[in-house]
This record gives structure tokens, C-alpha cells and sequence, in this order.
């Protein structure tokens, strides 16, 4: 019979507890399908690595041969180490201006005894008499191209077409990025291409070294033993880069994003359960203060005090049950979606959603036990009471003054209606609290959105007005002397200006902390790339010191005048001690700086250049490219606005998933104002009621409970604000790298969007309040008996 | 010590409630509220007792110390053999399980149960209940099973409310000013039923009023003021309850 009453109870309730239902689903929804995509991420990307033997370690050198790479598998720790030929080269597609690249990699034709070995997807396989390659599937289909077809590239200075044989996947490029620096895979302009050692030979010449090491290790090995082993004998190779597995780009962004998934997949859900929690909370608090009399009649015939308990406590546990298994089967649903979504950005052969109950059922466990720990301290007061004091009526209320009424220009400016509001607050307490609490979580959600959809711009902005202010940049294939450099390229038609740097990969080390970057070495007159100290004061990089971004000087935990120790793969063994003179905010990219000439002075190379960077006229840009395309000098060229544009493109995927997290808040916002209206209303029925036959309208009857909301709600967000700032300051931390740094510059439309966003959904709220007072009875509430 | 039985009109009753020195009080702040002071009484199997007093003379108190809704703050309490003071909350509830049917003034049904569900509800909880819809058929409501109570009137409420207490087969009904919501006819109407359960069934009826009227269908009446027991009176010949009036 319990039962029964339990279900008609919720019945009549049914729009609180829904809400509660629909916060307490979004969380265990989120819980869901963020984890099982972690899942699916990582059991996908550990098998491809394992059965694809992804390497333990890489070295980047000039040039070595087979023999001495024997040698080197022989070292202590090493338990298999291969050669490849790495080399970007331009692909010329008829009539496109941007220009693409295509990562050429050697791979062995035995597939057994590679590391590293790729996945042959489709097509034919490789031939080591045919210039023939297999290419990774974006690649393919970003162009257009299919197997059988062609693709133009340009190798040492030559024209070349290269057969298409098949599609073919790495485990090294399931993201695939040119460089670190580069903020995301964009498949049009860069693709892999996998070709045996003999066509490779073939096209870039039968001298050709190898440039890259993969190896793995022995089993009781750590990198660090193989590391001081290798670095010394590899130097004199030309040792350009040396790093560990979770340092490979690709690697290290996969990796990223799963922690980064993981963890939001376990803090997000708990804020939501917990908001959830207090819904219950407070409507179970309600509604056994109402059913007080009710429970002392039970008591009275002998139901005892945990039988009464464990029926109230069926209240919360039906809606943890409905809401955890609502939450958890649509999480589990929409894993599929969210795992295919991540199939566009990494790809993993094996990545695909799957159907497991694991986090079903530890979603369930997880709403139980928040929705029964409600219920237990939202009815554990009651229970304790004995069943003659329950069925007597709750002692009042007490009416006290409070402290707000000593401000007396504040009191004396309140309405009626406002007094009786404001007492109230101080009145319930623990409710007001709560629904401060929720507003303000609520409002700080809506503005962390809106800040991450502002500050990527921000970011981008920054980078691409300010700091780098070219039209186009030109990476040198090779150091190339700076001075004749700049004056040819100055000879162009509608240059307007030419800047030429020098970027060398070097090793910085203070103390025992160090860390692999590039120096940027730039002219003292340099305005396509330019420096801002804290304040937003350019600063020019000095004669004799380093310039360090702040993360790089976080990371060596230098300040302004530390000694740094400076190796390069440039100085030949040498190394040169520089101090730091200033370290600047910086959000992409962990560089340090130097005077242009200064640094040549260090590397004691002459005035050398590895890159340029031009403003043309806008109709000259063209010219330039078609110009510098097929140039054997030229690796690379980069064109601003086209990074400009494919960024955009990507902002608005991303700008999407952040606004349904703002849509999540704004629901959660208006469960807990709506089920709290719910409760005062309920409480406060007959007080109301008696205001209505005072001739008061139902308008300014729902200005008390409107009134209030509004108070807390200017409290809430007021206190969100520095919370927001806090928020995003322990964010920015969480998700800073390498790559780049997220700055904590707020602007203010993020609060405003956050402050409408939740007007927004207190007039809904309130709305909705005001169509139940409008409906109620007055003689029927003044009869009601408490 | 308690008596196990009386003689009374040459017939052996029992004696099912015995107090001792009952005395409740109630801590508000920093005031104490005596509510029952040195109260002796006994009640018999079978009788109707009507416990009559103005309002804040102590029967309420009275009546939640005799069903276990109350502890007493001293003196002694027995059902039968059992002493109830210082019993702990299980062993209370065990009583008011087995033994109690109570009836109050507002009926306090469970506004979204039926009525043949407020009764179900007590049943199902009863060691030896009696049939739910035949108590109600008996009581009249046999057409008005399904309704709740806001669909029914006071005195139907009522009904239930008795059908309620008397469903469970308790050992005795005790009855918080059971007409004082209800208009003069439905209020006899609920005293015949009450009457008829005492006769019927042999059991005991504890009925408190401030209505003196009502005095006189009762075996025995007990007078209340400030707490006290005032004075006892018997009724040789009780009235009937439609003799009654007020």
C-alpha cells in the first residue's frame, strides 16, 4: 500500500522530480558516454600500438648508415632498433594555390620484423621496382585521389608522380600533424605516405642516409637507461631530436585527450549527481514536513520508524534508479556517436563504439548512492521524532529581525513583499544556500563556455595580429645565408617586406631541468613577429640573453637573470651559458628567443636563415606561391589565411559540444530553481493564499517568492564571477602544454551571455510558478491544514 | 505490582492497562510544561470509557501515553503484564501493532490512498487482521471502496478512519475526540459503530472528549483537569448512543 502511495505522491510532484530526474540523467549521461569513449579511445589505440609495435623511442639525425645502426641495436636495453628515411615533401595539385605536404616514410617489405609496422588497409602491395606508395585514408579522400591514381610531388627539385598502391595506416600518425606547433591534423594539406627503401633511394638519391631511429626496449629497461647511452654515440650523426613515446606528437595528443576525457568523464557527472542530490534533498525535506501527520498516523498503527524511513527513502531511490538508468542507457547510446566523432580525429583502425554494461551499472551505483544518501539526511530528522510529536503540527516558525534590517536605507527601500522575502531567505537558511550554490555553479558553467569559445579566438587572434604579422612564411629546406636570402625575396613583385629568421632546435637546461624547444632568432628590426611583455609593451630580444616564454620558464624554473645552459645538435658537442633577460606570456608554443645575429654569433655558423617571413600586395600572394611551390630550397609554405580559415572551420565543431555543455547548465539551473519555487509555494500555500483575500493580485503574491530568487540570484552571480575566474584559472592549469597555454583574459561579453543565460532560466522557472499560484484555490489552500 | 483481573458485576474482567503515578512533562526552552501529573488509573477489558476534560486538562497526553506514541517521564505503565514505560521504540511500535487502534479527530487518512486502501494499509501490517472490504461494508462504505478521501464526507471519513483501527483486530480502540469534526448525526452514527465494537467484539474503548454528552453511553467516565485525574464515575446503566445527546 506504501508502494501505492509513494507512486501517487511522486505523481503529484511530478514536475520536480522530473527535473531532479532530467540533472541527475545528464550527469550519469555525461559519466556514460564520456567513459565508455575513453574506453573505446584507449582499448583501440593499446591494441593498434601493440600489434603495430609502436616504438619506444625516436631519434632524429642527419644521416646514418645500416651498419652503425647494428651496432647501435647491440647497446644494453635496446631490443630492436630500425632506419627510415623521413622526408616532407611538397605535393603540387593542379590549380591549388595552398600548398600541401606529404610525409614520406620508409617501411620495410617484410612485415614481421618491423617495428612500428603499418596497417595495409586497401589497394596493392608495395612494390620495390615501382615509385609506388601507400597513403593514409584522410589523405586520400580530403583530395580526392583513389587508388591507382597519382600524386605530384616535388623531390629534391624534381617533379615526380607517385602511384597511389593502397591506403595504409601508422600507429605514429593516428594524429596527424606536421609539427607540434601546428594545432590540429589538417588532412587536406598533409598526408603520409609509406614507400619501400629502394623507391625511396630511387627518388631522393642512392646516398641518402637514414634520418630517423625507432627503437624498443628491453623489458626491464626504462627510456632514461637507453637514452644516456644513445645520446653521445648518436651526436656525431647529427643528433637532431631524441624523445620518448609519450613525447611523439601524434602520441602524446591521443594521450591528452583521453586524460583530459577521462577526467572531465569523472568530475562533471559528480557535480551534476550532487546539484541532483539536493534537489532531493530539499523536495524529500518538504514533503515529509507535509506529511508529518501523516507519518505519526502510521506510527500510530504500528508501522515502525525504519519502515517509515525505508518509504521515504523509495522516494529518492526510485528517481536515482529511474534517473541512473535513463542517464546511463542514453550515455551508453550516444558513446556510439561520440566514439564515431572521434574516428574523424584519430585514426584508430579498430575505433568503434561498443555495448557494455560496465559503466551502466556504475552509473546506477553511483545515482543510488547519491539519491539514497539524500534520502537519508533529508529524512533522518523526521524519523526521530516520536509519533505524538509527529502528530502534532510543526512548532512555527520563529518571526525574527534580522541583521540586513539594520542597514536601514536597504529595509526601508523594500516593498512589503520584499521585507517578508528577505526574512524568508534568513528564514530557510540551508535552502537559500543551496539555491546560491546552484546559481552560482550554474552561471560559472554558462561562463567557462562562453570563455572557451572566446578565448580560442582570443588565442588565434593574438598569434595572428599581433605576434605574427606576415602574409606568408617560407621554410627553408636548408640554412640558407640571411642577407642574399632577403634580398631576393625582396626582389618579388609587391613585396612590401621581408624578415628573415633563424630557428634552431637546442636543449635548454638549468640545473637538472631541461627541455627540447626552438630558439627564434630575430632581427633587430623585427616587425612580422613580435614580442609582448606582461603589459602589452613590444620588447625586442636583447645582444646577449634569452628570451623565454613563461611556460618554458615555468618548466625550467628560471626567472629573469638564471644562467641557461644552451645545447644544440648546431654547436657540435659545445655548449654556451646565456642569461635569461626577460620571460613573456605566450600562448602557443613553448619557445625561447634571441637577437638574429646574436644567435649566429653562438652557433658560429655565419649570418645564416631558416625562414622568411613576407607581406605582399594581396594580388602578388598568388604569384609567390606558384613561384616558391616547386623551388628546391623551399620546404615549406605557409599561408596565413589559410590557417586562419581551416581553423575556423574546425571552431565550429568544437564551438558545438561547448554550447551543449551550456545547454546542460541552463536545464540544471532551472530544475533547481524551478523545484525549489516548487517546495516554497507548497510551504507557503495558505500565507499566500491569505495575501490573495487581502486583495493582493496573484502577480504581486509571486513577487515574494520572485523577489527572493532574484536577491539570491544577484549574490550568486556576483560570487560566480571571481568562482568563474577561480574555475578557469584551475582549468587553464589542468589543460596547459607544451602546445600552448590557455591566457585568463576575460572578456566581459562571457559574463554577460552567462548573467542572460541565467535571467534566462530563472524567468522560465519563475514562469512556470506563476501559472501554479494562478491555478490554486484559495479556499481550498486556506483550509489546508499543515 | 498489577492486578491481572477484577470482579465486577459478579463477572471476572481483566484489567488491561494499569498506571501508576503517570506523570509527563515537556521540556520548551527554559519552561516546563507539566502535562499529566501523578495520574493512577486502570482500565478493564470490554468497557467504554469516556476520558472527559477541557481542552488542555491532559487526555490527549493521556491517551498517547496508553497507545506507546509516548513515553511517560515517570511512573508506570502496564498492557497486561507488560510495563510500557521504558520500553525502547521497537518494542512500542511492537504494541502499538498488535494491540492499539487508534481513531483521531481529523481522521488523518492518507489523502492518496482509497479508502480500501487506508485500511489495506493497516492490515497488512496486523498479526490476525480482519477482512478490509468486510469491516468497511460493515461500517456502510461497501459502495465506496474506491474513493479517496476528498472524494468522501466527514462522517464517511470517519468511517474509514474506524474501519481503519478496528480492521487490524487491535485490543482495544482508543478514540482523540472521534465526532468533534463531525455534525450531531454522523457524530451517533460513529458512536454506534464504536459501541457496537466494544459489545460485539468484548474489547475495550478509551474515548476522549470535552463533550459531556457523550459521557453517558460510557461504562465508566474519567475526569480530567490540569493534568490530573479528577474523579471517576460509574455508569450503571449506560446509555444507548442514540439516547444520547449534546
Amino acid at each position: 500500500m506504501l508502494w501505492r502511495k509513494l507512486m501517487r505522491d511522486v505523481l503529484e510532484n511530478k514536475a520536480a522530480y522530473l527535473a531532479c530526474l532530467v540533472v541527475i540523467s545528464i550527469g550519469l549521461m555525461v559519466y556514460t558516454s564520456l567513459n565508455l569513449t575513453a574506453d573505446n579511445l584507449w582499448q583501440a589505440k593499446e591494441n593498434f600500438y601493440r600489434e603495430y609495435g609502436f616504438p619506444d623511442g625516436f631519434a632524429t639525425v642527419q644521416g646514418i648508415s645500416d651498419a652503425e645502426i647494428r651496432r647501435l641495436t647491440a647497446l644494453p636495453g635496446v631490443a630492436r632498433m630500425e632506419g627510415r628515411i623521413v622526408q616532407d615533401v611538397r605535393v603540387i595539385f593542379p590549380g591549388r594555390e595552398e600548398s600541401a605536404f606529404l610525409r614520406l616514410v620508409t617501411v620495410g617489405l617484410s612485415q614481421e620484423t618491423q617495428i612500428s609496422k603499418v596497417k595495409h588497409l586497401a589497394g596493392l602491395p608495395l612494390d620495390p621496382h615501382r615509385p609506388g606508395v601507400w597513403v593514409d585514408s584522410q589523405f586520400l579522400a580530403a583530395n580526392e585521389l583513389e587508388i591507382g591514381g597519382e600524386i605530384p610531388v616535388i623531390i629534391g627539385g624534381r617533379k615526380v608522380f607517385l602511384e597511389i598502391r593502397g591506403q595504409a595506416q601508422s600507429p605514429e600518425y593516428v594524429y596527424p600533424m606536421r609539427t607540434a606547433q601546428d594545432l590540429f591534423p589538417d588532412p587536406r594539406s598533409f598526408g603520409i605516405a609509406y614507400l619501400p627503401l629502394p623507391v625511396m633511394r630511387s627518388l631522393a638519391g642512392e646516398s641518402v642516409q637514414f634520418n630517423q631511429l625507432i627503437f624498443q626496449l628491453e623489458p626491464a629497461f626504462s627510456y632514461q637507461d637507453v637514452e644516456s647511452l644513445l645520446e653521445p654515440r648518436l651526436e656525431r650523426f647529427g643528433l637532431v631530436a631524441l624523445y620518448p613515446a609519450k613525447d611523439q606528437v601524434s602520441n602524446f595528443i591521443l594521450n591528452q585527450e583521453l586524460s583530459s576525457t577521462e577526467a572531465t568523464a569523472n568530475v562533471m557527472p559528480l557535480l551534476f549527481l550532487a546539484v541532483g542530490a539536493v534537489i532531493l534533498y530539499i523536495l524529500l525535506k518538504r514533503i515529509i514536513e507535509q506529511q508529518r501527520g501523516q507519518i505519526g498516523t502510521l506510527r500510530s498503527f504500528g508501522y515502525g520508524s525504519r519502515e517509515i524511513q525505508a518509504h521515504y527513502l523509495s522516494y529518492p531511490l526510485i528517481i536515482g534508479l529511474a534517473g541512473g538508468l535513463l542517464g546511463s542507457l542514453s550515455g551508453l547510446w550516444l558513446s556510439f556517436p561520440m566514439t564515431a566523432m572521434y574516428q574523424a580525429f584519430f585514426h584508430l583502425p579498430e575505433l568503434r563504439g561498443r555495448v557494455t554494461f560496465d559503466y551502466v551499472l556504475f552509473a546506477l551505483l553511483l545515482s543510488v548512492g547519491f539519491a539514497l544518501l539524500a534520502g537519508y539526511f533529508g529524512s533522518r530528522q523526521a524519523m526521530r521524532l516520536s509519533p505524538a510529536e509527529a502528530m502534532r503540527p510543526p512548532a512555527p516558525l520563529s518571526g525574527r529581525h534580522i541583521q540586513l534590517e539594520r542597514w536601514n536605507w536597504f529595509w526601508h527601500s523594500l516593498t512589503v513583499q520584499g521585507k517578508m522575502a528577505t526574512r524568508n531567505l534568513f528564514r530557510h537558511r540551508q535552502r537559500s544556500l543551496f539555491t546560491f550554490v546552484g546559481i552560482m555553479f550554474c552561471f560559472s558553467m554558462i561562463a567557462v563556455t562562453g570563455y572557451f569559445n572566446n578565448i580560442i579566438s582570443v588565442m588565434i587572434f593574438e598569434q595572428m595580429t599581433k605576434v605574427q604579422t606576415h602574409d606568408i612564411k617560407i621554410n627553408f629546406a636548408a640554412p640558407l645565408a640571411a642577407e642574399s636570402a632577403r634580398r631576393e625575396l625582396l626582389n618579388l613583385p609587391g613585396i612590401k617586406r621581408v624578415e628573415v629568421m633563424l630557428e634552431a632546435p637546442a636543449t635548454l637546461k638549468h640545473g637538472w631541468r631541461e627541455r627540447d624547444t626552438v630558439i627564434i632568432g630575430l632581427g633587430r628590426d623585427a616587425e612580422l613577429f613580435n614580442l609582448f611583455d606582461q603589459d602589452g609593451r613590444r620588447v625586442l630580444p636583447p645582444e646577449g640573453g634569452l628570451i623565454l616564454s613563461s611556460q618554458l620558464a615555468e618548466a625550467l624554473e628560471a626567472k629573469e637573470g638564471t644562467i641557461i645552459t644552451l645545447e644544440s645538435a648546431l654547436l657540435r658537442g659545445d655548449t654556451v651559458s646565456l642569461p635569461v633577460h626577460s620571460i613573456i606570456p605566450q600562448y602557443m608554443g613553448i619557445n625561447a628567443y634571441m637577437d638574429k645575429d646574436a644567435l649566429n654569433r653562438v652557433l658560429r655558423q655565419g649570418e645564416l636563415a631558416t625562414s622568411a617571413l613576407l607581406v605582399a600586395e594581396e594580388e602578388a600572394l598568388p604569384l609567390i606561391t606558384e613561384k616558391y611551390r616547386e623551388a628546391s630550397q623551399v620546404a615549406t609554405l605557409e599561408n596565413r589565411q589559410q590557417l586562419l580559415d581551416n581553423f575556423n572551420e574546425m571552431m565550429a565543431t568544437y564551438g558545438f559540444t561547448v554550447w551543449i555543455l551550456a545547454v546542460f547548465a541552463f536545464i540544471t539551473g532551472f530544475a533547481v530553481i524551478y523545484s525549489f519555487s516548487i517546495v516554497a509555494l507548497a510551504e507557503r500555500k495558505r500565507e499566500l493564499a491569505s495575501l490573495r483575500v487581502l486583495g493582493m493580485t496573484t502577480g504581486e503574491v509571486s513577487q515574494i517568492l520572485t523577489f527572493e530568487q532574484w536577491l539570491l540570484a544577484l549574490a550568486a552571480i556576483l560570487a560566480g564571477i571571481p568562482f568563474t575566474i577561480y574555475l578557469i584559472g584551475q582549468m587553464a592549469q589542468a589543460m596547459g602544454s607544451d602546445l600552448f597555454t590557455l591566457p585568463l583574459i576575460f572578456e566581459p561579453n562571457s559574463f554577460i551571455i552567462a548573467f542572460v543565460g541565467t535571467a534566462c532560466f530563472i524567468l522560465l522557472a519563475q514562469w512556470t510558478l506563476l501559472r501554479q499560484i494562478q491555478r490554486f484555490s484559495l479556499v481550498e489552500a486556506l483550509k489546508e491544514r499543515d | 505490582m498489577t492486578r491481572g483481573s477484577w470482579e465486577r458485576k459478579g463477572e471476572t474482567v481483566e484489567v488491561i492497562l494499569t498506571g501508576r503515578k503517570l506523570c509527563k512533562w515537556y521540556q520548551l526552552g527554559e519552561v516546563r510544561v507539566q502535562a499529566l501529573r501523578d495520574v493512577d488509573i486502570e482500565i478493564f477489558q470490554g468497557e467504554l470509557v469516556v476520558v472527559l476534560g477541557p481542552s488542555g486538562s491532559g487526555k490527549s497526553t493521556l491517551l498517547n501515553m496508553l497507545g506507546g506514541m509516548d513515553k511517560v517521564s515517570s511512573g508506570e505503565l502496564f498492557y497486561r503484564q507488560q510495563p510500557l514505560h521504558g520500553m525502547n521504540e521497537k518494542g512500542l511500535t511492537r504494541y502499538r501493532r498488535e494491540a492499539v487502534g487508534f481513531i483521531f479527530q481529523f481522521y488523518n487518512l492518507m489523502p492518496n490512498l482509497t479508502a480500501w486502501e487506508n485500511v489495506h494499509l493497516s492490515t497488512e501490517i496486523a498479526a490476525k487482521p480482519l477482512s478490509a472490504k468486510e469491516v468497511l461494508i460493515d461500517v456502510g462504505l461497501g459502495e465506496r471502496l474506491e474513493h479517496f478521501p476528498a472524494q468522501l464526507s466527514g462522517g464517511e471519513q470517519q468511517r474509514v478512519a474506524v474501519a481503519r483501527a478496528v480492521a487490524k483486530n487491535p485490543e482495544f480502540l482508543l478514540c482523540d475526540e472521534p465526532t468533534g469534526a463531525l455534525d450531531f448525526e454522523t457524530g451517533i452514527q460513529v458512536l454506534k459503530l464504536l459501541r457496537k465494537f466494544s459489545r460485539e467484539h468484548k474489547r475495550t474503548v478509551v474515548l476522549i472528549t470535552h463533550n459531556a454528552g457523550i459521557a453517558d453511553m460510557a461504562d465508566r467516565v474519567f475526569y480530567m483537569r490540569d493534568g490530573r485525574l479528577d474523579r471517576t464515575r460509574n455508569n450503571e446503566n449506560p446509555l444507548a448512543p442514540e439516547e444520547v445527546s449534546w
